[in-house]
């Protein structure tokens, strides 16, 4: 079937099978890079991306059901060429070492602080516990987004 | 009739086209509402649908609280959940257990009920409440004690053509908690949960309702640790009587876990989530 959603700010169209995931289509039909294979079971996190704002795992979400929506990679955030606010806070504390869980890391950050503006570390801690990391041990991403909410 | 689905996926608005859906397209057909089940499914060739059927259109996310009945949509997901604040204290808390804000907006009522162990953290809680799944099929709608909905590992007191659109709880309890322990601090699957319902009074615990999640495929109510409360007064030693039949009767045969190690787990968890009412 054919699907047609926004992307990061452009109108896109894929012809899909019925049972392909969203994570699929964004990464072999479309060639999306903001978008990593962890675990395709909704554990990991490196694979989220953002569907009409929310969260979700695109490992486990059928392409079909994202016909007439606005999906938003990490790549998708920048405002007019520049990076957003939370990607500048990662960059300025170090939240990225491998960068192979930052694309989730940033949106689910984005959704946190869209819905809370300051947050207590808790609260990102539990924000965070669907996406894993292996390298930095949390702390500089943890850090990068209390730098946004003292703002 | 109409309802239009493109190459075998279906996204009816109303429930009753849901249910001629399923009863029309049969046994190849997946069921979605999150996804966070069938998609796995899907991903691990667990299955091979020809026709897939979202809820995700279905009038049914909803949270209604009127006095101390209550009643929630199937497809309401843990996020929406969350935004209310007049929950009973043990869905409450199973609810905020859930881990990571995507888990939440995938993440449904209906689907938490089906799902076998390390999941179901919701349907521990509202077996503690003694909830009833609300179940409509071309037959009409019928609703189903939780504690009777699971009749094996995976089986379902459901028909083939019916659908889960709700879960009720008629008269929430005046105390009930939930405590969950998972492999990590913020994160990983639930390797034992408690949740309790109890109306007492300084002197009396009238009603008790227990339920232990993860021993088990689907959680189950722990008559002997109930059977130990009801009638009592709510004191220490009560409760520590109770604690340790809380896993009475059950044969627990995990491959990580030992059995004294799970156990001793519920005993624990079972006494956290009593500490408030301990007098």
């Amino acid at each position: 079937m054919r699907i047609r959603f926004v992307l990061d700010g452009y109108d896109v169209e894929a012809d899909v099978k019925l049972t392909d995931t969203l994570f699929r289509v964004l990464k072999d039909r479309l060639g999306v890079r903001s978008v990593h294979f962890g675990c395709g079971e909704g554990s990991c996190g490196a694979c989220i991306v953002l569907v009409d704002g929310k969260p979700r795992y695109s490992c486990l979400t059928l392409a079909a059901s994202v016909d007439g929506k606005k999906v938003t990679t990490a790549a998708g955030l920048r405002v007019d060429g520049e990076l957003a606010e939370i990607q500048r806070a990662f960059v300025e504390h170090n939240a990225a070492q491998c960068g192979y869980c930052t694309p989730g890391m940033i949106l689910v950050a984005k959704a946190l602080l869209d819905q809370n503006q300051n947050p207590t570390d808790e609260e990102i801690y539990e924000a965070l516990a669907g996406n894993l990391c292996r390298c930095t041990g949390y702390v500089p991403i943890v850090e990068a987004i209390k730098s946004l909410a003292r703002r | 009739m109409s309802i239009e689905g493109d190459a075998g996926f279906y996204r009816p608005k109303k429930l009753s086209d849901a249910i001629r859906l399923k009863k029309i397209l049969g046994d190849k057909t997946l069921v979605i509402a999150g996804g966070t089940l069938a998609v796995q499914l899907l991903n691990k060739y667990l299955v091979e649908p020809e026709a897939i059927i979202s809820l995700e259109d279905l009038p049914i996310s909803y949270v209604k609280v009127a006095g101390r009945r209550v009643e929630i949509g199937a497809t309401t997901t843990v996020a929406s959940l969350l935004k209310h604040r007049d929950l009973p204290q043990a869905l409450a808390e199973a609810a905020r257990s859930i881990h990571g804000l995507a888990l939440r907006e995938a993440a449904t009522v209906g689907g938490n009920l089906m799902a076998p162990a390390p999941a179901g953290d919701l349907a521990t809680a509202l077996m503690a409440l003694d909830a009833e799944v609300m179940l409509r099929g071309s037959r009409g709608a019928r609703a189903v004690p939780l504690s009777k909905f699971y009749r094996g590992a995976l089986q379902y007191n459901i028909r083939r053509d019916e659908l889960i659109y709700a879960v009720r709880v008629r008269r929430v309890p005046g105390f009930s908690a939930f405590r969950k322990f998972t492999a990590y601090r913020y994160s990983g699957p639930t390797i034992a949960s408690v949740a309790v319902g109890l109306d007492l009074d300084r002197r009396r615990i009238r009603r008790a309702a227990v339920s232990v999640g993860g021993l088990t495929t689907h959680p189950y109510r722990a008559t002997a640790a109930e059977r130990v409360l009801t009638g009592r007064e709510p004191s220490r030693e009560t409760f520590e009587d109770a604690a340790q039949r809380v896993a009475d009767g059950v044969s627990i045969t995990h491959g990580l876990y030992s059995e004294a190690y799970l156990r001793r787990l519920v005993s624990a968890l079972f006494v956290r989530a009593v500490e408030k009412v301990m007098s």
